[in-house]
């Protein structure tokens, strides 16, 4: 699964840190995140939706081999 | 991530105390060659089938033992124990997936390293590799899931 979570950071001018105390989450599971090496529960992944106020579809999305 | 076998972070500190102070009462122990008669008292013991070290057989005797071994086992036990299985000071899904893959990875590791003991090592030396065993599948997984999140951690951004 891919994800523009860093595009989406860079909108709202947000760093990792930043993103993570928002969500209530460690840094290293936003960069783990955006280096498409943790792919995130689906609880994580509405609320990081939920923060940026757009659909799950439009940050994450799924690689063919998925 | 609500989990309910992990001790709360303010006991990490406890147990990196007892798990490095027992390591390195450890390793004395192991170069001293387990001879020690420090702290000698008496226990009770609840089976004993030898007669290597001079000790009755039977089932629940008081005997005397140095305790020092126990209490180096116990310390790098329990500290190992509550070093992996106490919360970080965030705790979220991410570090409980790496908690967990770091525990795969000790027993599947731990276990490749014991069968080529078994295959290599013979004799009385081999009680040294029973002894660290002991040990290995807790030290293996600390220092695993400490490596895998020391490396999340890098690379900033």
């Amino acid at each position: 699964m891919k994800n523009n979570l860093k595009v989406e950071r860079a909108i709202h001018d947000m760093t990792q840190a930043d993103l993570a105390i928002r969500i209530g989450v460690s840094r290293q599971s936003i960069n783990a995140m955006e280096k498409n090496k943790y792919v995130p529960s689906t609880v994580l992944a509405l609320k990081i939706a939920k923060l940026f106020k757009k659909p799950v579809e439009d940050i994450f999305f799924l690689e063919n081999d998925d | 991530m609500k989990t309910n076998y992990l001790l709360p972070n303010k006991y990490k500190t406890i147990g990196w105390i007892l798990f490095i102070l027992g390591l390195i009462g450890g390793i004395f122990m192991y170069a001293s060659n387990y001879e020690s008669d420090a702290l000698s008292i008496n226990v009770l013991s609840i089976f004993n089938n030898d007669s290597l070290f001079g000790s009755e057989k039977g089932f629940f005797k008081i005997i005397e033992n140095s305790i020092l071994d126990e209490l180096i086992a116990l310390s790098i036990i329990i500290g190992g124990l509550i070093v992996g299985f106490s919360k970080e000071r965030i705790e979220d899904e991410f570090i409980y997936k790496l908690r967990k893959d770091s525990l795969v990875w000790a027993i599947i590791f731990n276990y490749i390293v014991l069968i080529f003991m078994i295959l290599f090592i013979y004799n009385f030396t081999f009680f040294n590799v029973l002894v660290f065993n002991m040990f290995t599948p807790l030290l293996f997984f600390v220092f695993r899931f400490n490596f895998l999140k020391l490396k999340s951690n890098s690379h900033e951004e």
